[in-house]
C-alpha cells in the first residue's frame, strides 16, 4: 500500500469517527434535555407547557450538537490536513507524509521509510478521546432516565391533558392529599358524536346534562367522601382504577358543587351543566294567519328545522278544532313525518288537504311544524313552531270577520294619502311667506282637491258598512245628506246594526259597528274642515283637521285588526256594598302572612360576594369555597358574575393577584353594567 | 299594603277571554268574604307583557288549543321565577280534550310537568276550609266533557309553594255568572276561589 493509500485509508476512519461522535453528542445532548426535565418534573412538578416543549428542544439541541460537532471535523474531508494531523502526532515521519501529497512521483526510499512507521494506534487514541465523552454523557443521561418512574417518562415523552396522575407522588401515602393532583373527565352522551375532554385541576367543569364525568386522583378511594348538591354521593360511585381512584357522577340538570373530601383535605369543583337545546322549528308557510272562504285543495306547508348537536325527525301537526260556546270538538293528525338523519339544518315540506278535513264553516285549523332532537338521554328534545291559525268563516261573518293577518283593510291606502296630503300642507305652510297669495291660493286648492277627493273614498267606506250604496255620500236628498254630522251617521250606524242583527245587549256601551266606524266618521269630518281651509288658501289652519283625520284613520285600522270575538261585558263590583257579606263561618283560622317582597338577588349575591371578601383574610381557602358557591347558584340566575368569578377563583386559587377579577366581579355582583359579556348561552346583554 | 288586582291573561293562540264574568264573580267574592283591598275591575295582562309582573295572581282559561309563543314563554317563565301563581282552568272539562294536552304541554315546556296536587295541601285551608280537596262542579256531575268527577288538581310546584295551579274541573264555567246572581244561590260555589287568592297572596 502506497504512502497516499494510507493516508486516504486514515481519512475514512477519521471521517467515520467525526460523523460517529456527532451522532454521540447528539444523542447525549438530547437525553440528557429530556432527563433534565424529567427529574424537575419528578421532584417538583413541571408544568404541561414546558413538558410540550421538551421533544422539540431535545431534538433542537441534537441538531445544534451534531451540527457542531461536523463543522468541528470538517478538516478530515482534506488528504492534506490529514497527513498534516498525522505529521504533528507523529513526529518520526518528518513531514514525509506530506512530501508524498506535493510529489506524485514519490522516491522509493520515502516510501519505504513511510511504510515502516505505523499511525494506528495514534488513530486509536484519537478516537478514545474523540468518542468516550459524549458516550458517557449519553450514558449517564440514558440511565437518569430510565432510573426515573415510567409515569414521568410518558409525560415528558408523550404530554397530555390528564398525566398530572401519573407523576409518582413523592410524600409517603399517609401524608398525601389525594385531591390534588385532580382530574376531570367529561363523556358526553354518545348521541352527540362529541369527543371526551380531560381537565387538570379543575375548579368547574361544563358539560352537557347527562352526560358523565370521571373525577379521578391518585391512590386508593378509601376513606374519600363526596357529596353533590349537599347530597352524599353513592359509594358504588367511588371506586379504585389501578393505583388511582375514579369517581363517576352524571351531569346534573342544575349547577352543583361536587364536594370531595379526604381526612381533613376538602375540595370543591363546581359542576355547570349546560342542556341540549330544544330544536328550533321556523314555519315558513302558512306565513301568516288567514281566512280561507272555500277550503278545498291543497295547503302548502313548509318550514326550517336547526338543532345543536342533531336531528332526528320532523313533521307537521295540526288540529281542528269544530263548534262555539261550550260545544267545542276537535281532531288532530300528523303529515308529512320526515327522517331528518341527524342533520343539524332540515328543511321541512307537505301539504295539507283540506278536503280530506271536511272542514265547516266556524272551523279553526291550527297547524305547526315540530322537530325531534336525537337526545336520548334528558330528551328528545322536541321543538316547536309558531301556530298558524285558518279560520272557515261562516256566511253571517263574511261582512265583519277581520282576523290578524288578513290583507290590508281599505283604509290603509288612506292612511298614506292623508300622510302624503299632511307633508304636502307643511311644505306649502312653510314656503308661504315667500310665495305670492295667488301661487299659495292655487296650490292649496290643489291640495284641498285631493283632500276632497281621500274624503270621498273614507265615506263610501263608512257608508257601504252601514248598508247604503256607494256614492251616498253625494247621491243627493233622496239618500243622505250631503255631509251629515258625526252624532247623525252614528245614529245611521246603530239603526243599520239593530236592523240587521237585531237587539244586541251591550251594557248601554256602543255597539261594534259604531265602535268601528266612529274613528272613521270622525276622520270624515275633519277632512271637511281641513278642505274648507285649503280652498281658503290657509294650509296652516288645514294642518290641525288634517292631522287628526290621519289619527282617526290609525285607529279605525287599529281597532279593525283587533275585534276578532266582540267584547266581554264590562261588570264593576261594587266593593263596599258585598264587603264582608258572606257568611265567614267555615273559615280557616290557620295564620297565613302576606308574602314578603323577594329580596333583590343582585343585593344578595353582592352580600354573599362581601362575606367572602372578608374571609379571604383568614382563611383563603373558605373564601374560595365561599366564592364557589356563590359561582354554582350564579350559574343559573346570573351568568355574567359566574363568568366573571371564574378567572376571579382561578387566580386566588393558583396563588396570582386576583385583584381585577375581583373587582370585576364585585361591581357585576352589583348589578354594575361594565361592559358586554357574551356567554355560551348565547346571552348578549 | 298594594291593591289586589284580578288578572286574565291574553294569549295569542285560542280563546283567553272565554270566561267574561268569572274575574267580576271572584273579586265579588273577595269582597264578600275577605278585607283584601281589591280592584272592582279585573285586568287583561297579555302574557308576553311584562306587566304580568304586576299581579301576584294570573288567570288563564280558554277551550281551544293553547300555543304559546317564545315571548309568551319567556315572560311568563320570568314571572313564574320571580314568584307569581298562574291559575289554569280547562274550560271543556276534558282531559283528552285539546286545551288539556297543549296547555299541558306548555306548562311543561315553559316550567315544568303539572303534578296531583294532593287533597291535603295547603291550598285547601288557606281561608275556607275543602278537608275532600277541590270543590266539585256541576259541570263534573251533569255529564259533559269527559264525563268524569277530577278528585284533584294539578300543581307545578317551587320551592314548596304553587307556582302553577291546574284544574281539569272547569270552574271557568261553573263561576261564569254575574255576581249578582249569587244572591239566590243558597251556597256560594266560588269559595274556592277565596283560597286560591289568599294562598298566592300570602306564605
Amino acid at each position: 500500500m502506497s504512502a497516499i493509500d494510507r493516508i486516504a485509508a486514515t481519512r475514512r476512519t477519521l471521517g467515520a469517527a467525526v460523523v460517529a461522535r456527532a451522532i454521540l453528542w447528539a444523542s447525549a445532548a438530547a437525553a440528557a434535555a429530556l432527563a433534565a426535565v424529567g427529574t424537575i418534573d419528578w421532584l417538583v412538578g413541571a408544568p404541561r407547557a414546558l413538558r410540550a416543549l421538551v421533544l422539540p428542544v431535545a431534538i433542537s439541541l441534537a441538531i445544534g450538537a451534531a451540527a457542531y460537532a461536523l463543522w468541528r471535523g470538517r478538516r478530515v474531508r482534506s488528504l492534506p490536513a490529514v497527513a498534516l494531523w498525522l505529521e504533528e502526532r507523529v513526529p518520526e515521519l518528518r513531514y514525509a507524509l506530506v512530501t508524498a501529497l506535493d510529489a506524485p512521483s514519490v522516491s522509493p526510499a520515502l516510501e519505504r521509510n513511510i511504510a515502516a512507521i505505523q499511525w494506528p494506534p495514534v488513530i486509536r487514541r484519537a478516537l478514545g478521546n474523540a468518542l468516550l465523552p459524549p458516550l458517557i454523557v449519553l450514558v449517564a443521561a440514558a440511565a437518569l432516565l430510565f432510573a426515573l418512574p415510567a409515569g414521568v417518562r410518558a409525560r415528558i415523552s408523550e404530554p397530555r391533558a390528564g398525566d398530572a396522575l401519573l407523576r409518582a407522588p413523592i410524600a409517603p401515602a399517609a401524608m398525601r392529599n389525594r385531591l390534588s393532583p385532580l382530574t376531570g373527565e367529561v363523556l358526553p352522551p354518545s348521541y352527540t358524536g362529541e369527543q371526551h375532554i380531560i381537565i387538570e385541576e379543575p375548579s368547574s367543569i361544563e358539560a352537557l346534562t347527562g352526560g358523565h364525568i370521571i373525577v379521578r386522583g391518585q391512590g386508593s378511594s378509601s376513606g374519600i367522601t363526596a357529596s353533590l348538591a349537599n347530597a352524599p354521593v353513592a359509594p358504588a360511585s367511588l371506586r379504585d382504577s389501578a393505583d388511582q381512584w375514579r369517581l363517576d357522577i352524571v351531569v346534573p340538570a342544575k349547577p352543583a358543587a361536587l364536594e370531595l373530601h379526604d381526612r381533613s383535605y376538602a375540595r370543591t369543583v363546581i359542576i355547570a351543566p349546560h342542556a341540549d337545546s330544544l330544536p328550533v322549528v321556523s314555519l315558513t308557510a302558512p306565513t301568516r294567519d288567514t281566512v280561507v272562504r272555500t277550503p278545498k285543495g291543497n295547503l302548502a306547508l313548509s318550514a326550517t328545522a336547526t338543532d345543536d348537536y342533531g336531528l332526528d325527525a320532523g313533521w307537521f301537526e295540526y288540529i281542528v278544532s269544530s263548534g262555539e260556546g261550550e260545544n267545542f270538538t276537535f281532531k288532530s293528525g300528523v303529515v308529512h313525518r320526515t327522517d331528518a338523519g341527524n342533520a343539524r339544518t332540515t328543511k321541512l315540506a307537505g301539504s295539507l288537504n283540506l278536503d280530506s278535513l271536511q272542514l265547516k264553516p266556524g272551523d279553526l285549523v291550527h297547524v305547526r311544524a315540530v322537530a325531534r332532537d336525537r337526545n336520548n338521554v334528558t330528551g328528545p328534545g322536541i321543538g316547536v313552531s309558531e301556530t298558524r291559525t285558518l279560520r272557515i268563516p261562516r256566511a253571517s261573518e263574511y261582512d265583519s270577520l277581520a282576523i290578524e293577518g288578513a290583507p290590508p283593510p281599505d283604509v290603509d291606502s288612506s292612511q298614506l294619502s292623508q300622510r302624503m296630503l299632511i307633508i304636502l300642507a307643511e311644505k306649502l305652510q312653510a314656503r308661504r311667506s315667500k310665495l305670492p297669495r295667488a301661487q299659495v291660493l292655487t296650490e292649496s286648492r290643489a291640495i284641498g282637491s285631493d283632500q276632497a277627493r281621500l274624503r270621498q273614498q273614507v265615506g263610501e267606506i263608512v257608508f257601504a258598512r252601514l248598508g247604503k250604496e256607494q256614492g251616498t255620500e253625494d247621491a243627493g236628498s233622496d239618500n243622505a245628506p250631503a255631509k251629515m254630522t258625526p252624532d247623525q251617521l252614528l245614529a245611521a250606524a246603530n239603526a243599520a246594526t239593530q236592523a240587521s242583527a237585531g237587539a244586541t245587549d251591550f251594557e248601554g256601551d256602543e255597539t261594534p259597528v259604531v265602535a268601528v266606524n266612529r274613528p272613521l266618521l270622525e276622520a270624515y269630518n275633519a277632512m271637511w274642515d281641513a278642505s274648507r281651509a285649503l280652498e281658503m288658501g290657509e294650509p296652516g289652519t288645514a294642518l290641525p283637521p288634517m292631522r287628526l283625520a290621519l289619527a282617526a284613520i290609525q285607529r279605525a285600522r287599529n281597532a279593525e285588526r283587533l275585534y276578532l270575538r266582540g267584547k266581554a261585558p264590562v261588570v264593576i263590583v261594587d266593593i263596599n256594598k258585598v264587603r264582608l257579606a258572606g257568611k265567614r263561618d267555615d273559615a280557616s283560622s290557620s295564620a297565613r302572612l302576606p308574602r314578603a317582597a323577594l329580596d333583590s338577588s343582585s343585593e344578595r349575591r353582592a352580600q354573599r360576594f362581601d362575606e367572602a371578601m372578608n374571609l379571604l383574610a383568614t382563611n383563603p381557602s373558605a373564601a374560595i369555597d365561599s366564592l364557589l358557591a356563590l359561582r354554582v347558584d350564579a350559574l343559573e340566575s346570573a351568568p355574567t358574575l359566574a363568568g366573571a368569578l371564574a378567572p376571579a377563583i382561578d387566580a386566588l386559587r393558583a396563588g396570582h393577584d386576583a385583584t381585577s377579577a375581583l373587582v370585576r366581579a364585585r361591581r357585576i355582583a352589583a348589578g354594575v353594567t361594565l361592559e358586554r359579556v357574551d356567554s355560551q348561552w348565547g346571552g348578549a346583554w | 299594603m298594594t291593591t289586589f288586582t284580578f288578572a286574565t291573561a291574553q294569549y295569542d293562540s285560542g280563546d283567553w277571554d272565554s270566561a267574561p264574568l268569572v274575574p267580576p264573580n271572584i273579586i265579588d267574592t273577595i269582597a264578600r268574604y275577605t278585607e283584601i283591598e281589591v280592584t272592582p275591575t279585573g285586568a287583561i295582562v297579555p302574557l308576553a307583557s311584562p306587566d304580568l309582573l304586576r299581579y301576584p295572581l294570573v288567570y288563564l282559561t280558554g277551550h281551544l288549543p293553547v300555543r304559546f309563543s317564545d315571548a309568551e314563554r319567556r315572560q311568563l317563565r320570568e314571572y313564574l321565577d320571580r314568584g307569581g301563581m298562574l291559575f289554569v282552568d280547562d274550560h271543556n272539562h276534558d282531559v283528552d280534550g285539546v286545551f288539556h294536552r297543549t296547555a299541558t304541554e306548555e306548562i311543561t315546556r315553559t316550567i315544568a310537568e303539572p303534578k296531583l296536587l294532593p287533597n291535603n295541601h295547603s291550598l285547601y285551608s288557606a281561608f275556607f276550609k275543602f278537608p275532600d280537596g277541590p270543590p266539585t262542579t256541576s259541570h263534573e256531575l251533569n255529564g259533559w266533557g269527559d264525563n268524569l268527577v277530577h278528585k284533584n288538581l294539578f300543581a307545578v310546584m317551587r320551592e314548596g309553594r304553587i307556582s302553577v295551579l291546574y284544574s281539569s274541573k272547569d270552574y271557568s264555567s261553573e263561576w261564569g255568572y254575574h255576581p249578582d246572581t249569587k244572591r239566590f244561590q243558597s251556597v256560594d260555589n266560588t269559595k274556592f276561589a277565596v283560597n286560591i287568592v289568599v294562598y298566592a297572596l300570602t306564605a
